[in-house]
């Protein structure tokens, strides 16, 4: 008697594996619009996707974070619609996606970033250049106490900064870091990396010594923003939304949407709403730089 | 002085003794506390989220706000679907393995394998669904590949709990049955399963808590930050609670520290409640137990 239950159950869950592995095996592609790649931008994707399921209520979109890094990589094995980039694409990776899926990756700039550099909010220090951030975070750097940047942090002991960055697929660290240091150098052992932009802002906010970097978007009351500038004697810019898009702060880049190929049907659909006014107030809304009107789509 | 009174030898070995009893009636308690303490920060800090809103609507405002059910919806998918594949395959195999296979050197690998695959670290099955199911088979992230996945990290568990099982029914039930003139499979069917299918269940259901808590298998191959709909069918992707609860902890600013625990509190209860029914089940079964 039980035994019979268990064999009709055991077979009705076959029967359902067999539906599905036939369901899956004819390789009907999801109707979902799959949407993955950078950290910085995970929030940003995510609040697009939320406010266009009132615009499109019959188009889905799935998102996931992961890193550039990664949505590239998904873009390049084809198993992703669009992928999130805070960086450009390298040729090689170009080249690699046109090899495996046959079509040439389109990247759809959709918004810009500043990327902020954090303190503590106790931090004195009022204005960092590049050569000091290459002295702190460079493998040849030789600033190890903040002392080497002339100040004197309150409430950090013995001084030693503690330098959060982020993980090498993050494309915020390939962009600040060769923002810093210049193509193919690398930074110095002993940094935290992060696994995301919020954890830099947190770290930082919690440990008197560190400095740390993110999106301008992350910024948080307990943590203080440092007024940037490139060369020793220029002067100092604090990141904004208006200084990113004006050219104004040095570390502002474009984010990406990357698809393979024209976009068409509903992917278009959602590009065009992503970059249209209604869709570029939810990027300033997010503590994104939006497009300026020229480049917007009508 | 009889024989019997207790010389101060003796006295000093029963002290002895209370004191190894009371150091491992602590190292008992030890044990307890961090469960006790995980389930009472949980709730304290929870269950004022917790509501029907809660529980049945989607995470708003930047998942900030709102609920999470496409998170409790996607976790039941990915766990009836990975149960669907491993539970019929775990069982036949267990079956064949404690009923028919001679004792030679292949069932000898089996044996070995299974119980290596069970100690395989989740990220490693995940890596591998990555490889397996998301590229080469072409099923891309979604439920089908997280599900495969967890199918494959559950299977060697579900095999060994059900030979467990199966090896429990004693001997001479079999010999019993054989005697009388019945087949392998008349006894198997008629008295090695209905007498071991408390053991059997319960290994299967211990499994479902497992996939339910796993975030790593499906973090590449099926489950997304956010998806604002429900899934349709196997191939779509879909929200987890492990991984809901990943990301808004680690992603997602500002999000109210009532929500983060309300989830956590959520994924436990669910894996307590699924825990309780295999004990219930057991009990119940075991109690019409002839031997």
């Amino acid at each position: 008697m039980t035994s019979r239950v268990l064999l009709i159950s055991l077979s009705a869950l076959a029967g359902c594996v067999a539906l599905a592995l036939g369901v899956g095996g004819c390789g009907k592609k999801s109707r979902m619009i799959q949407n993955k790649g950078s950290d910085t931008m995970i929030n940003l994707a995510q609040a697009l996707a939320e406010e266009y399921r009132k615009a499109a209520p019959t188009v889905a979109i799935s998102v996931s974070g992961g890193g550039t890094g990664v949505g590239i990589a998904a873009l390049q094995n084809g198993t992703v619609d669009i992928a999130n980039a805070s960086r450009e694409m390298k040729a090689a990776e170009k080249a690699s996606t046109k090899k495996n899926t046959g079509k040439d990756p389109i990247e759809h700039k959709i918004a810009y970033d500043a990327l902020a550099v954090y303190t503590h909010k106790n931090n004195p220090l009022a204005k960092i250049t590049k050569s000091q951030l290459a002295c702190i975070y460079g493998e040849q750097g030789t600033c190890r106490t903040w002392s080497d940047v002339g100040v004197e942090v309150p409430g950090c002991s013995g001084q030693e900064i503690v330098r959060a960055s982020r993980q090498n697929n993050s494309g915020t660290y390939a962009y600040f870091r060769e923002w810093v240091l210049g193509e193919g150098k690398d930074f110095k052992l002993g940094s935290r990396d992060m696994q995301g932009s919020k954890d830099v802002v947190d770290l930082v906010a919690n440990t008197p010594c560190a400095i740390g970097y993110s999106g301008i978007g992350y910024k948080t009351d307990e943590v203080k923003v440092v007024c940037l500038a490139v060369g020793d004697t220029d002067p100092c810019v604090e990141p904004s939304i208006a200084a990113a898009l004006s050219g104004a702060y040095p570390l502002s880049r474009p984010l990406f949407m990357i698809t393979l190929g024209e976009p068409t049907g509903e992917i278009a659909g959602y590009l065009a709403w992503v970059r249209s006014d209604v869709g570029q107030a939810i990027v300033e809304r997010t503590g994104y730089a939006p497009l300026p009107p020229d480049q917007r789509h009508k | 002085m009889g024989v019997f009174a207790t010389s101060p030898e003796s006295r000093r070995r029963h002290r002895s003794q209370q004191v190894a009893f009371a150091v491992l009636l602590a190292m008992t308690v030890l044990l307890v506390l961090p469960v006790l303490a995980i389930l009472g920060m949980l709730v304290w800090r929870g269950a004022p989220a917790l509501s029907l809103e809660f529980l049945f609507t989607a995470p708003v405002r930047g998942m900030t706000a709102g609920g999470i059910w496409p998170a409790i919806v996607g976790t039941m998918w990915l766990v009836g679907v990975s149960l669907a594949i491993s539970a019929p395959i775990g069982v036949l195999a267990a079956v064949y393995l404690n009923e028919y296979a001679r004792d030679s050197w292949v069932t000898r690998v089996i044996h070995l394998a299974i119980v290596n695959l069970a100690g395989v670290p989740s990220i490693v099955h995940a890596l591998f669904g990555v490889g397996a199911f998301v590229l080469f088979f072409r099923f891309g992230t979604s439920i089908l590949s997280a599900s495969l996945t967890l199918a494959i990290m559950t299977l060697p568990v579900i095999i060994a709990s059900t030979k467990e099982a199966l090896a429990a029914v004693p001997m001479t039930f079999r010999e019993a049955c054989w005697n009388v003139g019945a087949s392998r499979w008349q006894t198997i069917w008629h008295v090695v399963l209905p007498n071991s299918i408390a053991g059997i269940l319960t290994g299967i259901i211990l499994q479902v808590s497992r996939a339910a808590g796993e975030t790593a298998p499906i973090l590449f191959t099926g489950a997304a930050v956010f998806v604002p709909f429900l899934p349709q069918s196997v191939n779509d992707q879909c929200m987890a609670l492990s991984m809901h609860l990943f990301t808004i902890s680690t992603q997602v600013q500002s999000v109210p520290q009532s929500i983060t625990y309300g989830t956590a509190l959520v994924l436990v209860l669910l894996v307590v409640l699924v825990n309780g029914v295999s004990i219930v089940i057991r009990s119940r079964i075991r109690r019409r137990r002839k031997w």
